[in-house]
């Protein structure tokens, strides 16, 4: 009994080290967001110079800065968000499906290649990818850089293989009586897909899309890479880099731009983690 | 018109060295209630599964009525199943798992209301329809089940085990229902099952398999009393019937079974049957029935045995009990005295004698 109240002593002191170690970050742009940049300089970690009206007045001038073009480009980020995880979800359902259910040495492969994709870092790929988007989006008259369809398709590769990996563990725990119930009752595959598959993934979609959500919507050197600092599409994340200049960097702008453009990953962190978690054991058991 | 015809239908799953059901050649009538009963890997599901269109028939033809469906998806077979596992859309409330197929055959609203309605007060289920599978019971998950092959008036109803995730006392009324279910709706019904009280309960034939063959095929009166083969009479009954081996011996012109010391005069109507297997050891079966209250034992029916327990049934004993190093079971009724451990003279029914090949395991008399 003593032996497990010490235990838990430790692991609460254990939790509460790694929650401060991994909250600072956030701490510090929450609390310097209500700072003006000299006071930020001179006290980054501590109270010194918060003010309310501090926060109104950066708040104002990141949304009002016509270099950043705050709606403009949180309305692209949401653009790009979205478009991805929808063909994420839609695809990477299908994929996981037929993986799932047509058992061949193909499938296999397949599906070890995604899993395989999934342990190549980013940074491994990323120059060999933007010349592969450049060669390929000039054979096919379209630009895949500097373009929201060419972003888009860039993620649905980076994250198919996430959720193919997810969404296949949680298929496999669905009943195959229930495809053979819905041929019976004359439903096609795609009206099987549609119609019985695909509803039964919404937990498991919902979290698949939140964990891809906050990692596209936060995304930095993908979008900075593929649609370049100047360019005239860009993201939230991209856009926060108009405040740093050569000689000044505007920190009070930076930091305020960078909580907007966290908080609403935040709120849908907050609404949805139990989902979260839910989609995350259901797939890990069934 | 939905009778079920298998013309010499194999079925080989792929990569697999030999078929799971070879060379299958059945009959089914219009209207008629079929069971199809065997242990486990024998290929009754399979065979369930090949009329539904769940898989492929490799070999020969499948009719229903007058086509062959060897191509025909399940959608366009007019069947209906029933699954194991019940099957429910868990996505779906009641009333739109038994509604779907008729939505997506596009019938009118009314007419789905209608049904689903009627299918529901014929199942009780009329209370539930706005609940979701995961909100009802066993019984009810597998009331559904049936609703929703029923509103479809498919021409075959398939049944794949359907009562095995019940509870003993529920599945004892859900075989009642149905049985109900097939009078009502006047149609053909094929069950699997393993349990060979289903099988004896419910339908108007049964098919009994083993290895993907069929080993006798026919009204479960029949197969319980004439059983083809050792399989078939040790698989229908429950308990299962009695083997011994013995021995046959002519005496003074009549036949005798001899098992140890025990000498069984066997009737004569058996006699013509049996005068090849003079000298022969045979198999001799006995339904646990078929034994003799004490007033008709005689020294041409007395069995020595050891007695090793009994049951209490209510209505009957059930005595367990040794006839050399044979395992018996005897079914007597619980008006005596309850038999107690050690040596017992037991008198057997010898009309009632089943005799059996041991090298072919077929039936040589009953």
């Amino acid at each position: 009994m003593e032996m497990k109240k010490s235990r838990k002593i430790i692991l609460t002191v254990v939790g509460i080290i790694v929650a401060i170690y991994t909250l600072f970050p956030f701490y510090l742009v929450v609390m310097n967001t209500f700072k003006n940049a000299n006071n930020i300089v001179a006290d980054p970690v501590g109270f010194g110079g918060v003010s309310v009206s501090q926060l109104m007045a950066n708040l104002s001038a990141v949304v009002n800065n016509s270099n950043f073009n705050f709606w403009y480009a949180f309305g692209t980020s949401a653009v790009i968000t979205i478009l991805s995880l929808v063909l994420l979800a839609l695809f990477g359902g299908m994929a996981a499906w037929v993986i799932c259910r047509n058992k061949t040495k193909w499938s296999t492969v397949i599906y070890m290649t995604f899993i395989a994709s999934m342990i190549i870092p980013f940074q491994v790929v990323m120059l060999p990818l933007i010349s592969t988007f450049r060669d390929v989006g000039q054979f096919v008259g379209l630009s895949l850089l500097q373009s929201i369809p060419g972003i888009v398709f860039a993620y649905c590769g980076f994250g198919g293989a996430m959720t193919v990996f997810i969404l296949t563990g949680f298929i496999k725990g669905i009943p195959y009586e229930l495809e053979e119930a819905a041929a019976i009752d004359g439903c096609s595959p795609e009206g099987t897909f549609f119609r019985i598959i695909f509803p039964l993934l919404a937990p498991v979609i919902t979290t698949v899309t939140i964990l891809n959500g906050m990692w596209i919507w936060n995304d930095y050197l993908l979008p900075s890479l593929m649609l370049g600092q100047n360019g005239k599409v860009k993201t939230l994340p991209v856009a926060v880099q108009a405040f740093v200049g050569s000689y000044v960097k505007q920190w009070d702008l930076i930091l305020t731009a960078a909580l907007l453009a966290i908080i609403p990953m935040v709120i849908i962190f907050i609404v949805a983690q139990k989902q979260i978690m839910n989609g995350m054991v259901e797939g890990a058991i069934k | 018109m939905a009778s079920i015809r298998f013309k010499n239908v194999t079925k080989t799953y792929p990569g697999a060295s030999s078929p799971v059901v070879p060379n299958l050649n059945l009959d089914i009538k219009d209207k008629e209630f079929i069971i199809l009963v065997g242990p486990s890997g024998c290929g009754k599901s399979t065979t369930l599964r090949m009329i539904a269109g769940l898989e492929t028939v490799s070999e020969g033809e499948l009719y229903i009525g007058d086509r062959v469906v060897n191509k025909v998806p399940p959608k366009d077979r007019e069947i209906a199943m029933v699954f194991q596992n019940y099957a429910l859309y868990p996505h779906m409330n009641v009333y739109k798992n038994i509604a779907f197929g008729l939505n997506l055959r596009k019938e009118d609203k009314n007419e789905i209301d209608r049904r689903v309605h009627e299918a529901a007060k014929i199942l009780d289920l009329e209370h539930l329809l706005e609940r979701k599978p995961k909100e009802l019971s066993g019984g009810q998950r597998q009331r559904v089940a049936l609703g929703r092959a029923m509103v479809r008036n498919p021409a075959v109803f398939l049944l794949d085990e359907p009562l095995s995730n019940l509870d003993a006392k529920l599945r004892a009324t859900m075989r009642t229902e149905i049985a109900r279910l097939h009078q009502r709706l006047d149609t053909t019904f094929v069950y699997v099952t393993h349990d060979q009280t289903e099988a004896m309960t419910m339908g108007d034939r049964i098919v009994v398999m083993k290895d993907g063959i069929v080993q006798q095929f026919d009204t479960p009166q029949v197969l319980y009393d004439t059983p083809v083969n050792l399989f078939v009479a040790g698989f229908i009954g429950s308990p299962q019937m009695n083997f011994i081996d013995t021995v046959i011996q002519k005496e003074n012109d009549k036949l005798y079974a001899v098992a140890g010391k025990n000498k069984l005069a066997i009737p004569k109507f058996k006699w013509e049957a049996l005068a090849p297997y003079v000298s022969k050891t045979v198999v001799m079966g006995f339904r646990p029935e078929d034994f003799l209250t004490e007033d008709k034992r005689t020294k041409d029916n007395s069995m020595s045995v050891e007695m090793s327990f009994s049951e209490l049934l209510g209505a009957d004993y059930n005595l367990y009990m040794y006839l050399g190093e044979t395992r018996m079971t005897v079914k007597i009724p619980a008006t005596g005295k309850r038999p107690e451990k050690g040596p017992y003279e037991i008198a057997a029914n010898m009309e009632k004698a089943h005799f059996f090949d041991p090298d072919s395991e077929k039936a040589i008399t009953h």
